[in-house]
């Protein structure tokens, strides 16, 4: 839309051809873009072969190039919204119905999508409720969030082009590209349910985009490294991916408030339609459990070139709709244990290491087919166990982990070239091979493609947890940006 | 007796920020398709961008057509020189 825009005010006619379920969103980025009269024609996405319905665009489209502009086309003007502060006034229980309020969207079938919340109840943001929020932080409520060290972020217009940012840059809030402010989003982690205490992480998030994601969410998960950790109360152990701890659920939550009220999520009307991603749907922040590290494995933070005693946040890619859990080689916990203790079981009848006791490398059965119905690399929560087993088999840095996954993920273009994303991220194949330098096109089917990413610290990321029991938990992920907490203290 | 009178509170607004953006009138349109350049940017799915193509080269020949191919979402961009002899844009399915 960008680039539209540009053309058409260089003076060079322009007319968008769209898939007509995008209308609610084209309308909205048309404005946002400042192009409110753009010409578009409207198409539909199930024409086989799409001959008939070329027929049909095609005249659209040259009208669109040759009809004088309207009156109505010819004017400017600006685009502006004012919202106020004080968004309510009245009593808790009339607060709470004004915050719970819903509006019926089309594109979802008339059925109602919140206004300000998520669909849960909030706890009202009051003067005072916010007040002491910001007291979690030495910035001043009317600062702009803005990034705080110069970082390469993730993403950009080619898929894996990384774009850099620098230090004092305003954090866009997806889709609507908002802007926000500290008070902003003290607002937002009261209403999540979050202390005082936790608001330079909320603050964190926030600078990470919240739950913005792309703007179609995918941005709402996250591990959290260092002391700040304890500080909080964050739990790092037994069931770290389940409920009852209000520290992980709150944060957890702020992603989904974030993108619905600092980027303005408005499912089809200011996004495409996704299905959504059930792990992002509540939100999810971990922490790591740094005494659980055998000698030589850096925690998230070091591994992002911070020291040991920073906090730091990384966002986690779980994607918008295309996330992989439990991704990998299941077992029951005792199977891995009599693998390692007694070289009996299931992992050790294939790693062939019957009866020889560990440490065996659980990591090769662990990643059997794992890149069988998808690409990508995977993030491993693993218990201190585990990792120390790791360790003691010979991983004795979490890169020299990353590494072995990723060699292992190699396979010959022939098999490659019948993946589901690859057309994407090859750009149709008209791009350039990465290792080789070699366009795609002219790789022999022989050549050898790793379907685990292009960076084996990018694609794959370790985490250790506190558990007694040996399981580990798997999930789409690697190494995304990270971002200093103690910068928002 | 009558209820004591509930507090009242303040409550704050969630939203961000929407930055002003002024708004652009169309760029003046084409008086004909006779000898004018148009160009194609195609992005995103391509699969009716195919017969599209071939039916707007084959029904109007006297058109300059030109064409840059992208699977991304973003179009690949007219370089400033290119935009000098262009007239006017298509472009789809993205944006």
């Amino acid at each position: 839309m960008p680039y539209l825009a540009d053309l058409e005010q260089s003076g060079i006619p322009t007319v968008l051809l769209h898939y007509h379920e995008q209308k609610g969103k084209v309308l909205n980025d048309l404005k946002l873009y400042g192009i409110p009269h753009l010409r578009t024609v409207e198409a539909d996405r199930k024409s086989p072969g799409g001959v008939e319905e070329a027929d049909r665009v095609m005249p659209l489209l040259l009208e669109a190039l040759t009809r004088p502009a309207t009156s109505e086309e010819k004017k400017g003007g600006e685009w502006s919204t004012k919202k106020p502060r004080i968004l309510f006034e009245g009593t808790i229980e009339e607060a709470e119905e004004f915050y719970s309020q819903t509006e019926n969207i089309t594109g979802c079938l008339d059925t109602p999508f919140c206004r300000y919340t998520d669909g849960l109840p909030v706890v009202i943001p009051t003067e005072e409720r916010v007040m002491a929020m910001l007291k979690g932080t030495s910035h001043k409520p009317d600062e702009i969030i803005t990034l705080q060290r110069d970082i390469e972020l993730s993403g950009g217009d080619a898929v894996r082009a990384r774009v850099k940012k620098l230090k004092g840059d305003p954090v866009e809030f997806l889709p609507m590209f908002r802007r926000a402010t500290v008070e902003q989003v003290a607002v937002n982690a009261v209403m999540a349910g979050c202390k005082p205490n936790q608001f330079p992480v909320a603050l964190a998030i926030a600078e990470s985009g919240g739950g913005t994601g792309d703007g179609r969410g995918g941005g709402g998960a996250f591990i959290l490294s260092g002391p700040v950790i304890k500080e909080i109360g964050l739990t790092v152990t037994n069931n770290i991916f389940g409920q009852c701890n209000p520290v992980n659920k709150s944060l957890a939550r702020l992603g989904s408030l974030l993108w619905r009220n600092l980027g303005g999520y408005k499912e089809t009307v200011t996004t495409i339609m996704t299905v959504g991603n059930p792990v992002l749907n509540g939100g999810m922040v971990l922490g790591e459990y740094t005494e659980g590290l055998p000698p030589g494995w850096l925690g998230l933070n070091e591994e992002f070139g911070f020291k040991k005693n920073e906090s730091v946040l990384m966002n986690v890619p779980v994607g918008h709709s295309n996330s992989a859990w439990g991704i990998g080689q299941e077992h029951m916990p005792g199977v891995y244990r009599s693998l390692q203790r007694t070289g009996h079981g299931a992992i050790a009848r294939y790693l062939g290491v019957k009866g020889v006791v560990g440490p065996h490398n659980y990591l090769e059965f662990l990643c059997k087919d794992i890149w069988a119905c998808r690409e990508g690399g995977f993030t491993i929560g693993m218990p201190p166990q585990i990792a120390m087993d790791m360790y003691n088999y010979g991983f004795k840095t979490k890169q020299s982990i990353y590494e072995f996954f990723w060699k292992k993920s190699f396979e010959p273009m022939s098999k490659y070239r019948v993946r589901g994303t690859p057309d994407f991220r090859t750009n149709g194949w008209l791009g350039t091979e990465p290792i080789s330098g070699k366009p795609w096109k002219d790789l022999p089917d022989d050549y050898m493609v790793p379907a685990g990413g292009d960076d084996p610290f990018r694609s794959f990321a370790v985490f250790v947890f506190n558990m007694e029991e040996t399981q580990t938990a798997r999930f789409t992920g690697g190494h995304h940006d990270a971002y200093c907490i103690d910068a928002w203290r | 007796m009558p209820a004591a009178k509930q507090k009242t509170y303040k409550c704050l607004n969630p939203e961000g920020i929407d930055e002003p953006v002024e708004q652009f009138p169309l760029a003046p349109r084409l008086d004909k398709l006779d000898g004018k350049t148009i160009h194609l940017s195609v992005c995103g799915e391509q699969d009716i961008w195919h017969p599209l193509e071939k039916r707007l080269k084959t029904d109007y020949p006297n058109v300059n057509w030109t064409v840059k191919k992208r699977y991304h979402i973003v179009p690949l961009q007219l370089t400033d020189e290119e935009r000098k002899t262009t007239d006017a844009v298509i472009l789809g399915v993205c944006w």
